[in-house]
């Protein structure tokens, strides 16, 4: 029984009649003829931008000893362009005796010709609120989500437009525009090694009959089973038994049709995952994957990261929303309490870029690096492997760095250890072929730390002005050729790349 | 507490009447649509401790993916409803399905069923839905089969009609998995999870 004419022909449908020509169009060409991709990284916690590409050194403010500005030789301006970068190193991240090496400039050699910094200015420093309107831009199109928006775009003939891989952040929170197809609204993927077990209901059980039976033990029961009987006949009106038997049709066949138990299982077959044993396999591109993120199995930004590229490469999904647990995250084999950590070992500290609290700078300087680190893996993937006509994924892709808020500016004199607070005032990453690449667009005001901001269309930096969480969303959503007719979105001219 | 002499007699009546009820409900009954049709999901802990106590499969050996990973505990925890608030930071049970639940749904019902199938073809003294036909399978092999199964997953009789649909798909499937004891047993394992996957299994 299909309750429901095929999620592809919603998206498209709901699309035309919801947005206007100018998004029916692109919905109607599934796939899409010019795809678009968008992975958010979230930075949970407030990752400040002037502790990375708008960082201040000591000489340049007045007020250099008692705010957070930082050593000379330890602010690069990497390429000589306009973002500067902290290369840092430490023996102890606060009372935490693990030494570690940060490296932010080797991320701006890399890729500093499509970063973009925008400046702007947030309206909460509540963690859950603000990571929310961090996608939302604070409700600029009718509450619906940046990973939202685009999978409504991008997302027809995608079996799994909008993929949320990582937990416990209201980043992956749903948008509050309840109009959108259900689709569009975000699908968890709680645990990446093993989520794509859940894509298939046969292949790797043991003793299960074959294709064609299974099936028809399946049409038995959405086509007769279930629909005559006195259960469904009482409760069929109710709303989660109606989604279930949805998603049991046209979005189960899309799901299986494309065989991601395979196609998205990064693993080899080992003592951990015995995917012979059970008749499944790894992904032809698990190997690859796996070069890039070796830690894959016990890392969960990495098994993140892993599982984002193949959803993108696999036409799976069209926005993926990953980033850095809350939880510490040490190297395998890392041994606690026995005379200390070695360095490196703590890859995450306990509630991601949140735990500056603790240790402003040594949190900030080894989360950027983490965060900066995966990104350019998963960049060098994409680029890796050809889209269409001489394109990369990489050529059709954006990633939004997105976090909650900034940190305070203040510390005490002189200090290189000490604890910061949330502030609303901060500025955006944004990496992307499709951005006007290699900008600043604000700036940072020595004698303050905080940043200021730009002309819209022209990027022309203005002192005393403070962009807003609606400009950025917007700028990213024009950015990535999302028509937005009678949304009243401000144009953002100069966040595109053809500005 | 004391029942009341008029309501005690009334009790005993009822459950009398009950008890020499006809054991399969009249296909003519059909069920009123509710008003107010409120249900939940059966999240994965809870069905597969339902099946386990139905079933006799001990509760950690029920489900496991490749053999090693518990399937609502570990594999599927939040797929299937579950919560994880000290590892993966999830509170709260999901709103509403997600595209992978009901695949990962009939996944366990699939693996449940073809645990307890395989344990009935192991020991046939103590099978509990697997059992041979003395000869070819019949109507009253089907029936018997359809009256295991009602009985063990939803834990209520089959209708008349019931009976009439299932044997009517284990007919329909016999040309494809025979006649023979393996062909019995794939019949079973398949009126098993189509029945262990159904919206009643599913949701209460």
């Amino acid at each position: 029984m299909n309750l429901t004419p095929s999620r592809r022909g919603l998206l498209a449908g709901a699309a035309a009649s919801l947005a206007g020509p100018g998004l029916a169009r692109a919905a109607r060409t599934p796939g899409g003829a010019d795809p678009r991709f968008l992975i958010v990284l979230c930075g949970t916690g407030g990752c400040s931008i002037v502790d990375s590409f708008l960082a201040v050194r000591e000489s340049e403010s007045a007020n250099g000893s008692t705010l957070n500005a930082w050593p000379d030789q330890l602010v690069q301006s990497p390429g000589g362009g306009p973002f500067r970068a902290i290369d840092f190193a430490s023996k102890t991240i606060g009372a935490i005796p693990v030494p570690f090496t940060a490296n932010q400039s080797d991320f701006v050699k890399r890729h500093g010709q499509d970063m973009m910094v925008a400046t702007y200015t947030g309206t909460s420093v509540n963690h859950g609120v603000a990571e929310h309107r961090s996608v939302t831009g604070n409700a600029a199109w009718r509450g619906r989500t940046l990973q939202e928006a685009v999978a409504l775009t991008y997302g027809a003939g995608k079996p799994i437009p909008n993929v949320h891989l990582v937990n416990g952040v209201s980043f992956t929170d749903r948008g509050t525009d309840d109009s959108l197809p259900s689709s569009a609204y975000g699908e968890r993927a709680p645990s990446p090694n093993l989520w794509p077990l859940s894509l298939d209901g046969r292949k790797g059980v043991p003793g299960a009959p074959d294709a064609k039976l299974f099936e028809a033990a399946r049409a038995f029961r959405n086509g007769t089973l279930d629909p005559e009987s006195d259960f469904v006949r009482t409760f069929g009106d109710s709303v989660r038994l109606k989604r279930w038997l949805e998603l049991r049709g046209a979005p189960l066949k899309d799901i299986e049709g494309a065989d991601l138990i395979t196609q998205l299982m990064v693993h080899s077959d080992s003592e951990d995952m015995p995917l012979k044993a059970s008749g499944l396999k790894s992904s032809p591109l698990a190997k690859k994957v796996r070069e890039a993120f070796p830690a894959y199995g016990f890392d969960p930004l990495e098994s993140q990261a892993a599982l984002a590229f193949l959803l993108i490469r696999c036409g799976v999904a069209s926005t993926v929303t990953l980033g850095p647990e809350t939880s510490a995250v040490f190297n395998k084999g890392a041994a606690l309490g026995r005379g200390g950590l070695s360095a490196g070992d703590m890859r995450n500290t306990p509630i991601a870029f949140d735990f500056s609290h603790q240790a402003h700078r040594e949190v900030q300087s080894l989360m950027w690096s983490r965060v900066l680190s995966v990104t350019d893996r998963l960049i060098t993937l994409l680029k890796s492997e050809e889209l269409a006509g001489g394109k990369s994924y990489w050529d059709h892709s954006l990633v939004y760095v997105a976090t909650e808020f900034g940190r305070s500016r203040n510390r005490p004199a002189g200090a290189m250890t000490f604890g910061s607070g949330h502030d609303l005032n901060n500025g955006a990453l944004i990496v992307s072929p499709l951005v006007n690449g290699g900008k600043m667009l604000g700036g940072v005001d020595p004698e303050t730390l905080m940043t200021y901001g730009f002309d819209p269309l022209s990027g022309r930096p203005e002192p005393g002005r403070h962009m807003t969480e609606p400009e950025i969303f917007s700028g990213i959503i024009q950015a990535l050729g999302i028509e937005t007719p009678g949304a009243g979105l401000p144009d953002m001219r100069v966040m595109r790349r053809k500005a | 507490m004391r029942m009341p002499g008029l309501f005690a007699a009334l009790t005993l009546a009822v459950m009398a009447a009950v008890a020499v009820a006809p054991a399969v409900v009249s296909a003519q009954e059909a069920a009123p649509a509710s008003t107010d049709p409120r249900i939940k999901f059966k999240d994965g802990e809870r069905y597969l401790r339902d099946l386990s106590e139905t079933f006799e499969i001990p509760r950690d050996e029920i489900c496991r993916e490749l053999s090693r990973y518990d399937c609502s505990n570990k594999a599927f925890r939040i797929v299937l409803g579950g919560v994880d608030p000290y590892d993966a930071r999830v509170m709260q049970p999901l709103d509403q399905a997600t595209l992978a639940s009901p695949i990962a749904f009939d996944r366990v019902a699939l693996q449940v069923c073809a645990n307890r199938v395989a344990r009935d073809r192991a020991d046939p003294a103590k099978a509990l839905l697997f059992k041979s036909a003395a000869g070819r399978p019949d109507r009253a092999w089907r029936d018997a089969l359809t009256d295991r199964l009602y009985d063990r997953i939803l834990r209520r009789d089959a209708s008349v009609a019931e009976r009439d649909r299932m044997a009517a798909f284990l007919q329909g499937v016999e040309g494809r998995t025979g006649r023979s004891a393996r062909g019995q047993s794939e019949q079973t394992l398949l009126a098993c999870f189509a029945l262990a996957s159904s919206a009643e299994a599913a949701f209460y």
